[in-house]
């Protein structure tokens, strides 16, 4: 037995974080059933009777806009025998009915219908068998979070600095807003959860093609891999709760037909479109328009433990299994835009991301070549000591080069922090020098 | 029943190349502008609103073949070994628009890669211009049963 404190030490981690099954299980009480969860969109259930169904972890939910407006998030769980009562991804219903013996709830939760109630006794009390609902739900920009921990931290406390990001992001609209209008790219990888996380390192040997196909497309001009080396000035940042990104946008040139130099984020096209969206942006947003055009178009930020907005995507990472995980990716359109701006975001994002694109499955091949390296756990341990020595800013946040382990270790430190460094785990953790 | 025939080599053709992960080949098959989809969720909506697993026009699909040809797409190295049945081939249009044929079929794939095989159906949509060199292909779709579904690897040719 160790401590997890034992498995997260200064600059490495010991690779039963990302192989011990006992550890995914762990996580699912200590992590996915206790923090806030992003669980969905409120454009995904924009009208009054709209919901959607979303996974937890192992357990599914029902985020449902009631006849009031207001956001609810319950378990997919009949209160009499159990069955889940809606098994659509989308839709919009008065009533969920569980299809066994027909109890009816309706979208705020309450169970309104029990057929032949007659043989229950007096004392059945439908009030409190409503389908169970997420004991607290917040929503910031748009992004709604669940937490099943009746107490704990707020929503607002979770975020912290994150927050301003989730702004940032939906002010790539004129309007303020996004929508996940425009489908799901669904994907799984036979890997740990926690691979899928903030590296400004990998990009030049993961991203090798991607790199070839700039060069490809710009010539000359193209100056390789430069935004992602230890001489860049792009940046690599700690937010504090385990919320990090990257800042790969920092000296764009915002203007129509300038692409950003080192980032994914979508092209501002060099049409009449492209000329009336920077219109609508400085009617919105006057002179700061490009400065919130650069702030939005790849905040690149992981909102811990679940959330990453990259680019244009919104993705979401659910583990299924210490070596298995799903990542559900949205392109996010942006409300009160030309047609043609989100149409050059959905080609922007199939050219990077899902599984069949340029980039995202050498990210999962590496995800899943990880697994397999790290069952040979003869020597332990990931050294995860780029940057350690970087200090903390005035508001504590870091800010290391972009090639700076500083977004691992700041997840490592959050997950530490969630599992408990003095609970004990499974795992043998032996001393220098010893044989295993 | 010839034009079945040829229609039928040159889907066959499309599949072998495509099974033997000859890129270069393979692309010469395709018109130029050329439009390769395969929708994401469900069969049918409009591409310019909904995402797509791919939705290449020629030069995007130049770009994929010049991926997969230039080295470090780690994501085939090593690549995809595909087995793919092409059935139930239909000419639905013999007098398609501008010279073309609308042909319809059912592809079944195998694909077996690090020791893991999966199985993917799907409907295809052909559009083939008649060249004069023979048929080019000027539109595929492929609408894979698992559109829906989260999947994993899938940059070999589909």
């Amino acid at each position: 037995m160790a401590q997890y404190a034992e498995l997260i030490q200064p600059g490495r981690v010991h690779s039963a974080v990302f192989t011990s099954e006992d550890i995914y299980e762990a996580e699912l009480e200590n992590i996915f059933y206790r923090y806030w969860m992003f669980v969905a969109h409120e454009s995904e259930i924009p009208q009054p009777g709209d919901y959607c169904t979303k996974w937890i972890g192992q357990k599914q939910v029902i985020v449902s806009r009631a006849a009031d407006g207001e956001i609810g998030v319950f378990f997919n769980r009949c209160r009499h025998r159990g069955a889940a009562v809606c098994m659509e991804e989308y839709g919009n219903a008065s009533f969920f009915r569980c299809p066994y013996h027909g109890w009816t709830y309706n979208s705020s939760g309450d169970l309104v219908g029990v057929p032949y109630p007659s043989r229950y006794g007096d004392d059945f009390d439908k009030s409190s068998l409503g389908l169970a609902k997420v004991a607290r739900v917040g929503s910031v920009a748009g992004f709604i979070f669940a937490s099943m921990a009746e107490e704990g931290p707020t929503l607002a406390e979770h975020l912290g600095k994150a927050a301003g990001y989730l702004e940032d992001f939906v002010k790539a609209s004129p309007l303020s807003t996004v929508s996940l209008s425009a489908g799901t790219s669904k994907s799984t990888f036979w890997g740990n959860w926690k691979f899928v996380g903030m590296d400004g390192y990998h990009t030049n040997f993961t991203h090798k093609t991607v790199l070839d196909l700039r060069q490809r497309k710009q010539g000359a001009s193209y100056s390789r891999g430069a935004g992602n080396s230890d001489k860049s000035s792009n940046e690599s940042w700690d937010l504090g709760n385990g919320h990090c990104r990257l800042d790969l946008t920092g000296k764009d040139k915002v203007a129509v037909g300038s692409a950003s130099n080192t980032s994914i984020a979508a092209n501002i096209p060099d049409t009449d479109d492209g000329r009336e969206y920077m219109r609508l942006m400085t009617e919105t947003y006057g002179d700061e328009a490009p400065e919130v055009i650069r702030r939005s178009r790849d905040v690149h930020i992981h909102v811990w433990p679940n959330l990453q907005l990259i680019g244009s995507q919104v993705r979401v990472i659910r583990s299924l299994a210490a070596g298995r995980t799903e990542v559900m990716s949205y392109p996010a359109m942006l409300d009160g835009v030309p047609d043609s701006i989100n149409t050059e975001r959905i080609r922007s994002f199939e050219w990077f991301s899902g599984v069949a694109s340029f980039g995202t499955p050498d990210d999962t091949e590496v995800f899943e070549r990880n697994q397999i390296g790290l069952q040979s756990d003869y020597i332990p341990w990931l050294v995860l000591g780029r940057g350690l020595t970087v200090a903390p800013q005035e508001d504590g946040s870091l800010v290391g080069n972009v090639t700076d382990e500083v977004p691992q270790r700041a997840q490592m430190q959050a997950w530490l922090r969630a599992m408990g460094p003095e609970s004990a785990v499974d795992v043998a953790v032996r001393t220098e020098g010893e044989a295993k | 029943m010839a034009l079945l025939g040829d229609v039928t080599e040159f889907l066959l053709l499309e599949a072998e190349l495509a099974d033997a992960n000859a890129y270069d080949e393979w692309l010469a098959l395709w018109d130029d502008p050329c439009t390769y989809w395969v929708p994401c969720n469900r069969d049918d909506y409009d591409p310019t609103k909904h995402v797509s697993i791919i939705y290449d026009d020629r030069a995007r699909l130049e770009e994929r073949c010049f991926r997969l040809t230039t080295g470090g797409a780690h994501s085939q190295e090593p690549q995809s070994k595909v087995c793919r049945m092409v059935g139930s081939i239909r000419v639905v249009d013999a007098q398609g628009a501008d010279d073309t044929v609308e042909v319809t079929a059912r592809v079944i794939m195998v694909e077996l890669r690090l020791g893991r095989k999966s199985v993917y159906a799907a409907r295809c949509h052909y559009t083939l211009w008649r060249s004069p060199s023979g048929f080019k292909l000027r539109r595929k779709k492929v609408m894979l049963l698992d559109a829906d579904e989260p999947l994993g690897n899938m940059t070999f040719l589909i």
